[in-house]
Formats: structure tokens, sequence, C-alpha cells
């Protein structure tokens, strides 16, 4: 039970820390909550399924599709919703204010426009089973866990290695020397929110295709802003230590605890680390972030 | 001279208003969910009462008068069906019929008790609708056609002992609902006395996605049966996580199953899976309406709501004939003594106790995701 206990939390931790990653981009750059992050999500989720059900794309378009549509969906948020705040200076309670609203508009608008039914994604690949001893896995949360991993790594090499990641990264230290040394501030803004919103079309497919895809969907997400501060908002390997950990132990408290104490220690271990370790496990001083 | 005129004409106007009088429809209200998650019933539920009455009116109606309906529509939701039921005591209707859901109906209750309107809800099985929880005592204005949950939990836990040949149970319910908390206890005391053992009983909080946690739990204990009374949303997603997790066990569910989306959401990981449920196409008594809402509207009846709003729509002619009136104390008093009525799903006799009917019949069906279809199994009349 301890090893199946174990592969159920990673895999789920993988999942938040997907989500995370989002939170801490943006966390990252504009230091704000960006909690419409998970509006993003379940939007792109429902791209995803439009391209599957609609257009009956295979997995690897579906899932093209939805990094493109999420990507431009969260880049369209930040330039309607966000910059005019940025450009006045506002204080980042008001981003975050903003953000809120967005999240709630945008679950409305799919409510009024598409409906507050349930979907489900086609079967993509079976069901297929992975074995370990006595504890098995489906193959889908194998792949989405590597998936998950490899995608983060290509983002920190991306912004550790190119010329916009160190653009990105100056932006983080100093974002008045940034734009007067010539980098172009909305341009660099807005691939943080592509970026950010990529990866939100990652989760939202691999959340509807684990589970259902439906207008509050997106609220599963409080949970992966709990990994993020967990791990350090606007650290990325915070972020996905985050997620791992929360994960786990979200997991194995609801096998030898009980499963409706769950949140309880979720919720816990968040006021928990923002009272004893508002940084996080690997969120240093502000100037090293991402 | 011209007193008598007027004494006359007076008199005539008085025969002349009164038989107006007398053909004047009867109002019944309709409480009903036709927008929101559970339209899909609703509009059907509409159909087959619009369906009904004009047979009925067509007959000569009851009492020589007409039968009108007021529908509103209650989005399922409880606040939105107290609104409903305000308007339809302002609207002076004889009767109500719905809602159709528990919580809904449960909150609907209180404020036609007070107008003495009595009201049938169509598919709301849980037994505090027509119990007030706080005394205990019978709501004298309620009633249904439908079963009510613990004999939906003692149906399905005989047929895991008897038909499934399940020793060992498990249990996957909602703690945040009514529905999942009550059926999970009826169930469990039912498989138990039938000589089985419960392995597990987990519960997971309303609106949570992943159980796996629950389920790799139960894996070890190897149950022959889950049984999983939730809507098809948490069915469907407890179905696929169980099968990911490589558990065997046949999956059985509650009427709260009984939604087509089921089959699309669930996929191959719900397919085989059981459940009880009020009416089914293929029951062979309701033939003839099935046939005659095709036949209509184009397209078959969203079951079991349309064949249980007409068994409530039945009632209540019934019990206007009975009582030879409409007035509210009388009528509930005809409808808590009604016996060997025929309505659409059968015969119907209500127990004035509790306003429940007796030996009111369950279907078990198995989901069929090859052909998309629920498949009838069986059909229990008692658990006796």
């Amino acid at each position: 039970m301890f090893l199946q206990t174990l592969i159920t939390g990673l895999s789920i931790g993988g999942i938040y820390a997907l989500m995370a990653v989002g939170y801490s981009l943006v966390f990252s750059v504009l230091n704000f909550s960006n909690f419409a992050h998970g509006a993003v999500i379940m939007l792109g989720a429902y791209v995803g399924l439009a391209l599957a059900t609609k257009l009956s794309l295979g997995f690897g378009l579906v899932l093209a599709g939805s990094i493109a549509g999420a990507g431009i969906i969260a880049v369209l948020n930040e330039r309607l919703a966000y910059s005019s705040l940025r450009r006045r200076k506002a204080p980042s309670l008001y981003l975050m204010i903003s953000a809120m609203g967005c999240a709630v508009f945008l679950e409305n608008l799919v409510y009024a426009t598409i409906g507050s039914r349930f979907y489900a994604f086609p079967e993509f690949f079976g069901r297929q089973i992975v074995t370990l001893g006595e504890s098995s896995v489906s193959l889908l949360d194998v792949g989405a866990f590597v998936f998950a991993l490899a995608a983060i790594l290509g983002l920190h090499l991306f912004i550790s290695r190119t010329r916009t990641g160190i653009a990105i990264r100056a932006g983080v230290s100093d974002m008045t020397m940034c734009s007067l040394m010539g980098v172009d501030l909305d341009r660099l803004i807005s691939i943080v929110f592509l970026l950010a919103g990529g990866f939100a079309g990652v989760a939202g497919v691999f959340l509807g295709i684990k589970y259902l895809v439906y207008p509050t969907m997106g609220w599963v997400t409080n949970k992966a802003y709990i990994a993020a501060v967990i791990g350090g908002l606007g650290s990325l390997p915070g972020a996905l230590a985050g997620g791992l950990i929360l994960g786990v132990v979200e997991t194995f408290v609801s096998v030898y605890i009980s499963s409706v104490m769950r949140d309880v220690f979720s919720f816990t271990l968040l006021i928990a680390f923002l009272v004893l370790r508002p940084n996080g496990l690997l969120g240093r001083d502000s100037e090293e972030k991402v | 001279m011209k007193k008598s005129y007027l004494l006359i004409g007076t008199l005539l106007l008085f025969v002349l208003g009164g038989t107006a009088f007398a053909a004047d429809p009867i109002r019944i209200g309709h409480t009903v969910s036709l927008t929101g998650g559970a339209s899909m019933w609703g509009q059907s539920e509409a159909n087959a009462l619009d369906m009904l009455v004009k047979k009925i009116n067509a007959d000569g109606g009851v009492l020589g008068r007409q039968i009108e309906f007021v529908r509103y529509d209650n989005r399922n939701d409880a606040v939105e069906s107290v609104n409903v039921a305000k308007r339809l005591v302002s609207d002076g209707v004889v009767a109500v019929i719905g809602p159709a859901q528990s919580g809904n109906a449960i909150a609907t209750a209180p404020v036609l008790e007070r107008a003495q309107i009595p009201m049938v809800v169509t598919t709301a099985t849980n037994p505090y609708v027509t119990m007030d929880q706080r005394s205990g005592k019978v709501r004298p204005y309620a009633f249904r056609p439908c079963f009510i949950d613990p004999f939906q939990g003692t149906v399905a836990a005989r047929f895991a002992v008897t038909d499934l040949k399940a020793t060992k149970g498990a249990i996957l319910y909602d703690v945040g609902s009514d529905y999942g908390q009550w059926l999970a206890k009826y169930f469990e005391e039912a498989f138990v006395e039938k000589g089985g053992k419960i392995v597990a009983k987990e519960a997971f909080r309303t609106d949570e996605l992943d159980y796996r946690a629950q389920l790799g739990k139960m894996k070890d204990l190897a149950p022959d049966v889950i049984f999983i009374p939730t809507s098809q949303k948490e069915a469907a997603m407890a179905a696929k996580q169980a099968r990911d997790l490589g558990l065997t066990a046949v999956l059985l569910g509650t009427d709260n199953w009984g939604s087509p989306d089921l089959i699309e959401l669930g996929g191959s990981a719900i397919d085989g899976g059981y459940f009880v449920n009020l009416a089914d196409l293929a029951d062979p008594d309701i033939q003839d309406f099935v046939a005659e809402y095709k036949a209509l509207y184009g397209a078959e009846p969203v079951l079991p709501n349309p064949v249980m709003a007409q068994d409530a729509l039945l009632m209540i002619v019934e019990g206007i004939k009975k009582s030879g009136s409409t007035e509210g104390e009388k009528l509930a008093d005809a409808l808590a003594n009604l016996k060997d009525l025929k309505v659409t799903s059968g015969v119907l006799t209500v127990n004035p106790e509790d306003h429940n009917p007796l030996d009111k019949p369950a279907v078990i069906q198995q989901v069929d995701v090859p052909n998309k279809t629920f498949k009838f199994v069986k059909k229990y009349i008692s658990v006796e």
C-alpha cells in the first residue's frame, strides 16, 4: 500500500507542479498572484476538447492546439486586463484583484456560451496499466508525469540559456533598468504570459483527460497555488518540488489518516509556510527568482 | 315590473357566472428544472405531462373541469424552488407536481404546507421529503410516487449479494451530500444483514476530483463490489480511477447514475457497471407510454422523470375525483388513502403512515458502453 500511495501521490503532484509553474512564472516577473491562471487552464481544456471531438484530431495535435490556444488567451488576458494597470504602476494588489475578476468573468462566459455540462475527452490511448509489484498506475499518468518534468526542465533551460531567457531574468531583477538597456518590456511580458499560458494548455489537457471538462475545473488550481507557495513563489524548481510534495502529502493523509482531512492538511501547510517561511523552500531573495 | 326584470337579470347573471365558474380549469402547478444541469429530465417530464393532460381533458377532465398546468422553471436550485413555490401559491393552484430533486423538494415542502396545497414530487427519493426531519412526523401535504432511498439501498445490497454473489463490499461516497451519506448507510446495513461484509467505507468531499487515495486503500482489501451512490460525474471519474489502479470489482450505483452522459463520461471504465433506477425503457409495463411519447415528440423519453411525473398527475387526478373537491385538506386526505391506483409505472398504493408508495418497483440496469445504452437486468417489486 505504501508504494501505491507514493506512486499515486507523485502522479497527482506532477499535475500540481505543471499548474504551479504558471503561477510562479508570472509572479517572478510581475510580482502578483495571477488567479486567472485557473480559468486559462479551463479554457485550454475546452480548446483541446473542441479539437478532439469536433475535428477528431490525435493527441499530439490536440496538445499542440491547446498550448497555442491557452497561450494566446493568456497573452490577451494580460493585454486587456493587466497592461494598463502595469503602465500606471498600480500596486500588485490591484493586479491580483483584476486577475480574480478575470477568473470569474471567464468562468461565467463559459457557463453562458457553452453551458454547465460535463465533458470527457475521447480515450486516446485505451486503458493501459503499468504494474510495479502490487501497485499499478495507468500509462497515461506515467506519460503525463514524464512530460511535466520534461516541460519544466525545458522551460528552465530556456530561461537560463537563451537571449530571451536572459532578458526575462533581467526583467525579474529590475524592470526599469531592463527597459533602459533596450529590452521591449511589453514584448517580454507577453512572452512570459505566452509561456505560462502554454503550460496552462498542457495542464488543461491532462486534467481534462484524467478527470472531466467543466466550467469550474480551474478551481483545482487552488492546490497548485499552495504548491507554488510551498516551493517558493517565483521559483521554477520550487514549483516542481512544491507540487510533488503536496501531492504525496495529500495522498498519504488520505490513506493513513482520513480522506476528509486532506484539505485541512493542505491549507494548514499553506498557512504554515506563509507564516514561517514566506519565501518557500527554494525561493530565495527576489533577485534570484526564476 | 321593473323590479322583477332586475331580479331575473340578476338571477341570470348568477347562473351564467356559476356555469362559467364551474367550467374554470383546475390549475395544477408544475415546478421543474427546464434549464440547468437537470434540464434534460425536466423537459422530458414537461412533455410527458402535456401528453397525458391532453388525454385527460379530451376524456372530459376531472369533475367536469379541464386541467391546466402552471409551470415554472426552478433551475434545479433550492432557493429558486422556494420562489417558484411562492408564485404557485399566489397563482392559486390546487396541487403541485415536483420538484424532482430531494434538496429542492425539501425546501419546497414547508411553503406548500403552510398554504395547505398538496405536492406530489416526481423522483425525490430522500425520506425527509415526506417526513419532517425535526419532528419525525409525516408532512401532511407531501406525497410521492417513487421509491425512497432505504428501499433503493436495500435493493442494491440484495442484488449484490444474491445476483453478483458478492461477499466483500466497499463503499465510496460523497460526505457532503445527504443523498450519498444516507444511501451509504442503508446499503451497508442491508449488505451486512444479508451476510456480506463491508471491508472499506471511504468518503470524499464534494467537488473533489481524485479518489485514487481512497480506491488504492480498497485495492488491498479486494472487494467484490464497490457501491458508489453519487451522480454520473463522480461515478465516471471513480470508475476510471479504479480501473487505472487495477481494481476489478463490479461497480454498483444508484438512480443518480441514470443519465445518458454516464456512458460518454465514464467510457470503457464504466462498462458492465450496474445501478438501481426508477424506470427502464425496456420495462414491459411501460411500452405503451414509450411508444406514445416517441410518436409525439420524435425522441425517447429521458427516464425516469416522465414516468414518475405521469404517476404524480394520475395520483392528483384520482385524489380530486375521490374527494370530489379541489380543497387542499380534502385532497391531501384522499391522496394519503389512494389504493391500487393504475398508474403509468404500474399499480400504486400510498402508505398513509409516511406518504410513500407501497411496493414501488425498482429496476436494475447494466451499463453497456459499446451499444451506448443501459440494459434492463431485473425488476424488484419488494425486497422481502
